[in-house]
């Protein structure tokens, strides 16, 4: 990995962080949530920046980068007892497939509003491909970020317990 | 066993000083019965914190376990369904089941408070700890729901440079990002002062969304930039409802179907006003790809 990558890599990852902030603050979290969803939002996404970057396909890589964050989210939750869909939810965000959601719909209106065969051909092609895409990249973030709640269910719960 | 005259009577004046406070004690304790929860404020009680938690966001699994964790220190077994507009509960008394209840509770529509779950899950291990009584639960809990939310000034600041940020995870120039702030701080500015305002949220998502993309779609009518497409498809970005399709998806996951395809077409629902708005505003600006 050459420098401009690793430079490329530390960029996405501070706009994700960024970003996260952003997301997070709507939600109301406490100060200390906020900070931890920006540093696994920018652990998250960095991660599958570098997969998508060196090939993997987009919904693959997102469900990495996800499971990558759930983990980390449940040792965070240990630490400052507080539930780990707290962080992990709005370090989520950045990765929420909001273009293809739109492309999806603003295809559905284009082929509404059409008439020519060949264009429409064109408009179903795009709207199937966004459409799939949206929701394997959200069942992949979901299902990434709940790993740690479907394998190790007890203790997942258990995080804010003090005693 | 001896005792001398005058310890006797010591101990005499000793009990007759004390009559008065065994009298109070006794009385305390009939106050203490009298105190006993009814099987009505219990579960008027755990509706509201399950309603609580659902206008905040939470997902029914953590609902279900978070209350059910709290009836179980006050001595009760429940049975709980979450649906997108009420909850239902049933309550049984452990040791007397012919005491029960079925109480169904409306829940106010859905405000994202990510404190509010993370201090009710941590009350519930409480009270399930320590054993705490239903007065100090209540007590606690209404001081959880009446805390000051973020100042809507800095939450307006924050998501500006957030979606200007999101702009520049999409490869936009400084233009772009320029417009996608400003884009973003009109439109966000307009959704707080609707929500305030108490409109539909289906009309605040069009409307905000058509602000927003608006203002950020300028870049494509006076040629500013390299990137005007970028600034316009990455300024509605801040209104997708994620923490509702990431809890959709994981209620389906968990079993909890009916709630999570209600969450689903919520959101869903969202995501069509949103396009409606940018929609709008490419016509106005005279576009047609994205």
């Amino acid at each position: 990995m050459n420098s401009d990558m690793f430079r490329m890599i530390l960029f996405d990852g501070l706009l994700a962080a960024i970003a996260a902030i952003g997301f997070a603050v709507i939600s109301n979290p406490s100060r200390k949530s906020v900070f931890v969803s920006a540093l696994l939002a920018a652990i998250g996404h960095a991660t599958r920046f570098f997969l998508i970057k060196s090939g993997m396909e987009i919904s693959l890589a997102t469900f990495v980068a996800a499971s990558c964050i759930g983990l980390m989210s449940v040792l965070f939750a240990k630490l400052i007892h507080c539930p780990a869909e707290v962080f992990s939810f709005p370090s989520l965000l950045p990765m929420i497939p909001g273009l293809f959601a739109y492309r999806t719909i603003l295809g559905l209106i284009k082929f509404m509003q059409n008439s020519d065969v060949v264009k429409s051909q064109q408009y179903m092609l795009d709207i199937f491909h966004n459409g799939l895409t949206t929701l394997f990249i959200l069942l992949a973030l979901v299902i990434g970020v709940s790993l740690p709640v479907l394998l190790f269910p007890k203790y997942s719960f258990r995080v804010t317990r003090r005693y | 066993m001896f005792i001398p005259e005058r310890n006797i009577e010591k101990l005499r004046q000793y009990f007759q000083k004390q009559l008065p406070k065994l009298q109070n004690i006794s009385s305390m304790e009939s106050n203490l019965e009298y105190k006993i929860p009814t099987i009505e404020q219990i579960s008027d009680l755990l509706t509201d914190i399950a309603s609580s938690l659902m206008t905040s966001g939470a997902h029914t699994m953590r609902i279900i376990q978070n209350v059910s964790r709290m009836a179980k220190t006050f001595g009760y077994d429940i049975d709980l369904s979450v649906f997108q507009l009420s909850i239902m509960m049933s309550i049984t008394n452990k040791e007397n089941p012919s005491n029960r209840m079925t109480i169904i509770k409306k829940t106010k529509p859905l405000l994202l408070n990510f404190t509010c779950v993370s201090d009710i899950s941590a009350l519930s291990w409480d009270t399930y700890d320590k054993n705490l009584p239903y007065d100090e639960v209540r007590r606690k809990f209404e001081e959880i729901i009446s805390q000051k939310r973020m100042s809507r000034w800095l939450v307006l600041i924050l998501v500006g440079f957030a979606n200007a940020a999101f702009c520049g995870l999409f490869k936009g120039d400084l233009y772009a990002i320029s417009l996608v702030f400003i884009g973003t701080l009109a439109g966000f500015y307009v959704r707080q002062e609707m929500i305030i305002k108490k409109i539909n949220h289906l009309v605040v998502f069009t409307t905000s969304a058509f602000v927003a993309s608006l203002i950020s779609g300028i870049g494509y009518v006076l040629p500013l930039g390299n990137t005007p497409e970028v600034a316009l498809a990455a300024s509605v970005l801040y209104l997708i409802p994620g923490v509702p399709l990431i809890n959709s998806v994981l209620d389906i996951i968990e079993g909890h179907i009916l709630t999570g395809i209600a969450r689903l077409v919520n959101a869903s629902s969202l995501i069509v006003c949103i396009a409606i708005g940018l929609f709008a505003s490419m016509l106005i600006l005279g576009l047609t790809k994205l």
